[in-house]
């Protein structure tokens, strides 16, 4: 599904070069869902930007399903990114003016589905983040857990094959951290890849696979099983 | 796509409704001002009578002797003596002229119930109403029989007939031109244009004359102008009749060529003319010139449409750039307060051409709404100059042209503005922001 090799990326100011990754390499494979995590500034969410496609790598290569990222034009990555990634963000990233049927509509407006196709989408996916009877609301009416529920139906909307989330849980309280967990495991569980960053060692725990970045490389791999219902799955670490 | 795009765009102009109606007001501003000029230019400069106007000429005749000087750019006179009027008139070619003069005569009825006014009457040729495409209501021109004997006959305006008659059909009624008694023969339809081209000497754009009498009557009642008279010589001038044997310029006169054959066989007809008059001791010059405008041509030879009014148009427009100006920093920062959300519609698979197509949209909607305020502005703007002087009634009015090219100024100035900070903002990297949302 992804694959980097010896990916870089450097930060160049006039005085300064800050090496974000350092030959870094990771395979994911079809079906996983993997921790990431490590200290502040080791590159966690540089990694996660290179993979969403938000940002450009320096040196190495970067696989998406088998497509060199590294050759494609603005459009044909927005493309690639709208039809086949999806974003849960910390800080949700709703769009303030637009009400939550539109927000969650979106990614799917940028894929140019039809609107009765898309209304089907929104309203199924709004249900299945318990949201089905607020899609009027505009995102500052609702907690903060129901906006990152907004934000996971947006992103699961465009029925991605591989999601990210960046510290999907860290504006949240425990237990909205939790229910969020375990809608990310039940879309898991549903066939998507996710690859979610975070400080939460309890969250990491309840991934089957975590990777450890530490100074813009991956340091370790711990495999952790029995959770969540992935004893199956194999790990492939990078 | 597109609705969609108009519909953020409007969500986004509602959201800092104080800037949005800043950024408004100052494309409505530019646009009024620029449209105020544009559109008095616009009539000044439009063809007054467009279907004809190659091939409507007024010849020139330098009569000046060698050495004499007179104040066109190219030293030829702008108007004809009454000799050289007269023998035009008469010759065989081409079928279509009329040489003309301004009077005025005072009008006055036969009953009290109309108090006497003074009018502009216009002396000419029956192939005035032809070579101008004038359509007569009621009645006809006068007839070859009645301009040879001179007969007081006149052909008068709707908008005269409109006052002495009440609009009837008054073909054969009788009006008072100063001592005389001039039985109408026709009555005219108003003008199509609001230019007076065919004598723009005391102003092109005053209102064209009411009352149009024959040529022949000059002689006949001892017609003097009201318009330009310019001698360049001394003449002892003590009669109207010693002023039609003079070298005095104070005749228009008018020809209708049909193609560039016509044209150059006429410019040979007036050089045989000049050299035939110099048997009679007239043209004492060893190189005989002569000019052949066409209207267009004419009215630029005599800068109908001044340099003030394009200096003005200028200025007007340079307004319209600091209004941009102005709505460009407006734009600019309002563009990239929503950085963010262009960071998460990026992240959301929007590529960068439909960033910058959503902000050309919005900038688009902001430059139609101007404009259509901008129009309401110009009609006030108009409305002032035309208080300022009745000279420019006609003139200071927004025709279709106009009232169309408004918004379409207003959109194309609002995107040339918007383009700098739309390409900014879809350039921004999206995982710059995505944190800090």
């Amino acid at each position: 599904m992804l694959i980097m090799k010896n990916v870089s990326k450097v930060y160049q100011t006039e005085m300064v070069q800050t090496h974000a990754l350092r030959d870094f390499d990771l395979e994911v494979k079809e079906g996983e869902f993997i921790a990431v995590t490590g200290p502040s500034g080791s590159g966690k969410t540089t990694f996660l930007n290179i993979a969403g496609m938000l940002e450009p790598y320096t040196s190495g290569e970067y696989l998406l399903d088998d497509v060199n990222v590294g050759g494609l034009s603005d459009n044909q990555r927005a493309d690639l990114r709208n039809q086949k990634i999806g974003f849960i963000f910390q800080g949700f990233n709703l769009i303030p003016d637009l009400n939550l049927y539109e927000n969650v509509e979106v990614p799917l407006r940028y894929r140019g589905i039809r609107a009765a196709e898309r209304k089907k989408r929104i309203e199924s996916c709004l249900e299945q983040v318990g949201l089905g009877s607020r899609a009027k609301h505009l995102p500052q009416q609702l907690s903060g857990g129901q906006q990152q529920r907004v934000a996971i139906a947006r992103a699961l909307a465009g029925e991605p094959r591989f999601l990210l989330a960046d510290e999907p849980t860290g504006n949240l309280d425990s237990l909205m951290a939790r229910q969020v967990m375990e809608l990310l495991e039940q879309i898991n569980r549903d066939g998507a890849t996710i690859v979610m960053v975070t400080h939460d060692p309890e969250l990491a725990r309840r991934a089957p696979r975590n990777i450890q970045i530490v100074d813009g490389q991956v340091a370790d791999l711990t495999l952790y099983q029995g959770v969540a219902g992935q004893t199956d799955r194999q790990v492939v670490g990078g | 796509m597109f609705l969609h795009y108009i519909d953020l765009g409007w969500r986004s102009l509602r959201r800092t409704p104080l800037v949005s109606f800043l950024m408004v007001l100052a494309i409505a501003l530019g646009i009024g001002i620029t449209m105020t000029s544009l559109s008095v230019y616009h009539m000044m400069s439009m063809d007054p009578i467009e279907h004809k106007s190659s091939r409507l000429f007024h010849p020139q005749l330098q009569t000046m002797d060698d050495g004499e000087d007179t104040w066109s750019e190219d030293n030829l006179p702008y108007q004809l003596t009454y000799q050289d009027a007269k023998n035009l008139a008469e010759a065989p070619f081409p079928q279509y002229k009329a040489a003309m003069l301004r009077t005025g005569f005072t009008v006055h009825m036969d009953n009290s119930e109309i108090r006497p006014f003074i009018q502009n009457t216009r002396v000419t040729h029956s192939d005035f109403f032809t070579l101008f495409d004038l359509s007569f209501i009621y009645g006809s021109a006068w007839t070859q029989e009645q301009a040879d004997a001179a007969s007081p006959v006149a052909v008068i305006s709707e908008e005269l007939n409109q006052k002495l008659f009440g609009g009837e059909n008054s073909v054969g009624r009788q009006i008072n031109l100063d001592d005389t008694s001039f039985r109408i023969v026709g009555v005219i339809a108003p003008w199509q244009t609001h230019m007076k081209f065919y004598d723009v000497n005391n102003g092109a754009f005053n209102s064209q004359e009411s009352i149009y009498i024959p040529f022949s009557l000059i002689a006949a009642m001892d017609i003097n102008t009201w318009g330009n008279s310019n001698g360049w010589k001394f003449e002892n001038i003590r009669s109207m009749k010693d002023k039609r044997q003079s070298e005095i310029f104070w005749l228009q006169f008018w020809v209708q060529l049909e193609d560039e054959a016509a044209v150059s066989q006429y410019g040979d007809y007036l050089m045989s003319y000049m050299a035939e008059q110099q048997n009679f001791g007239r043209f004492n010059r060893e190189q005989l010139e002569y000019g052949l405008r066409d209207v267009n041509a004419w009215l630029d030879y005599r800068n109908v449409v001044s340099e003030d009014n394009e200096v003005l148009v200028a200025l007007s427009f340079m307004f319209l750039a600091v209004c941009l100006a102005n709505i460009l920093g407006l734009l600019l920062a309002k563009f990239m307060r929503r950085a963010p959300e262009v960071g998460v519609r990026r992240a959301l698979g929007a590529s960068k051409r439909q960033v910058f197509l959503q902000h050309i949209i919005e900038v688009s909607m902001l430059g139609l709404i101007g404009g259509l305020m901008g129009i309401g502005i110009a009609q006030l703007g108009l409305w002032g100059v035309r208080l300022t002087q009745e000279y420019y009634s006609p003139l200071a009015t927004m025709d279709l042209t106009m009232l169309l090219s408004a918004p379409v100024i207003a959109i194309s100035a609002c995107v040339i503005a918007g383009l700098y900070p739309a390409w900014l903002v879809c350039r921004t990297t999206p995982a710059t922001y995505l944190k800090t949302q």
